[in-house]
């Protein structure tokens, strides 16, 4: 009986890998308390599905050749500057050797329709920072020194040339991997992180405002991991390709 | 032996998943081969927002995609209708604008608010704000849904903060869009003087 159960568990997970679809696992909900909000502005989120690795280069072209208005030289410059896959030979090839990497310099926009073609959806950012708060061992690390130290560590070096592959960081408490120490990820409402300074009078939208509003009113002033993610998004434009600027999927649970 | 037909269906039903799944996709990207066909028309205007999908809605009920813009010239700023401070006042700078220009004039503008709150700005909403307001027939009031709101903002670089008490804090824009859907002029800030904008609106419909 058990043999039968082993072979039939095996020809599942055979027929799920054999689909190409990363697999996701479920984040727990909670709240969220946003490092730079000023009215202790809570959001509760709602437990969801997460990609386990961010999408690779090799998950990118597959959704390329079925779409192939957002190729390289296809896509429309509302939705990508030219940077846009910079890592790619052409339109539809890379060397081998990224295959594996994340996949880097594409916009917020072709994210965004990379995962609606998954029937999925970029993660807001109450979301990405539940799930990037968790460590090896904690679904909470946010407070832990090390855990900060060691996120602070990958993002004071730089890239590497040739990107290590998914799955080379470590895997969170909830099954996720490289969260930190691949890539940086784009979410859904990047664009909201604006300090409350900016709506006053003037809305320098190129400014580096986060160094005087956003310092002051940070929660959590030890995080600085966080504080320099929120810098991040603030800085970046919805058409830039970044060069350690991926992403990864999520999807609401469905409730039965 | 009960077992062993609760692992088969079981079984079945995740391939069926899987196949469903895969129809889903590529019913995804048919759909989009169809937006390419349209969206090559515009080729020569790529960074046209006229080349966005989304559906909207006008405080008249009808819905309407942003390509139905181009037959004027479209002076537009994201707002939502139960702010207190900001958007009466960019409505107001708007009309500011409205009021440098001739009846016939005015013929070729119309002023476009995008709700940055699709929940809240129904069209019934946005019927009644334009009361309040005495929005003339010049004006278009359109919501979407949160995706298309997201879309929209981010190609005209508006940045949305929501709050806890219900509102946004939000970048003051005035965007001037020409017939072809590009961005031809961009204010930023409340209260400003308008003479510079006047002045790109002059030479768009002249």
């Amino acid at each position: 009986m058990h043999k039968i159960l082993t072979i039939f568990s095996l020809f599942i997970n055979l027929l799920a890998t054999g689909q190409g679809q990363p697999s996701m696992v479920n984040i727990k909900g909670g709240i969220f308390l946003p490092l730079y909000s000023l009215d202790s502005q809570k959001t509760i989120v709602q437990p969801f599905l997460m990609d386990v690795f961010p999408v690779t280069n090799e998950d990118y072209k597959k959704f390329i050749l079925q779409n192939l208005a957002w190729s390289k030289s296809k896509i429309k410059s509302i939705y990508a500057d030219t940077n846009y896959l910079h890592q790619w030979n052409t339109d539809t090839s890379f060397n081998e050797n990224i295959a594996l990497s994340p996949v880097v310099n594409v916009s917020w926009f072709a994210a965004k329709k990379y995962c609606e073609c998954q029937g999925k959806r970029l993660p807001t950012v109450a979301e990405w920072e539940l799930a990037g708060r968790a460590s090896e061992t904690k679904p909470d690390a946010s407070k832990d020194l090390k855990f900060n130290q060691w996120i602070l560590n990958w993002v004071s070096k730089t890239n590497p040339k040739i990107l290590h592959h998914v799955g080379s960081t470590f895997k969170n408490f909830y099954g996720v991997w490289d969260l930190h120490g691949l890539v940086w990820e784009w979410t859904f409402d990047f664009n909201s992180a604006l300090t409350t300074g900016e709506s006053r009078g003037n809305s320098g939208l190129d400014n580096t405002f986060f160094c005087g509003g956003g310092s002051f009113a940070s929660k959590d002033i030890n995080n600085y991991a966080a504080f320099m993610r929120f810098a991040s998004r603030s800085s970046v434009k919805a058409k830039y390709g970044v060069p350690n600027v991926g992403f990864r999927c999520v999807k609401n649970k469905i409730h039965s | 032996m009960k077992n062993i037909l609760t692992i088969i269906t079981l079984s079945i039903t995740v391939l069926f998943f899987f196949s469903c799944k895969e129809n889903k996709e590529s019913e995804c990207c048919k759909k989009d081969k169809n937006k390419t066909e349209v969206g090559t028309k515009l080729d020569n205007t790529n960074e046209s927002i006229f080349n966005l999908e989304s559906k909207w809605v006008r405080q008249n009920k009808d819905s309407m995609l942003l390509r139905d813009l181009s037959n004027k010239i479209t002076v537009a700023a994201m707002v939502f209708t139960h702010c207190e401070s900001a958007c009466p006042r960019i409505v107001a700078d708007l009309q500011r604008i409205e009021k440098a220009f001739t009846k016939e004039e005015l013929q070729n503008i119309q002023f476009l608010l995008i709700s940055m709150d699709p929940v809240r700005d129904t069209p019934e909403r946005f019927a009644e704000f334009s009361k309040e307001l005495q929005l003339n027939d010049h004006w278009i009031c359109i919501s979407s849904n949160n995706d298309a709101t997201m879309e929209i903002a981010n190609v005209l670089n508006v940045r949305i903060k929501p709050l806890s008490g219900g509102g946004f804090d939000h970048s003051n824009t005035i965007h001037l869009i020409d017939k072809n859907g590009n961005i031809a002029f961009q204010q930023n800030g409340l209260a400003q003087e308008p003479t510079e904008i006047i002045e790109k609106i002059k030479t768009l419909i002249k």
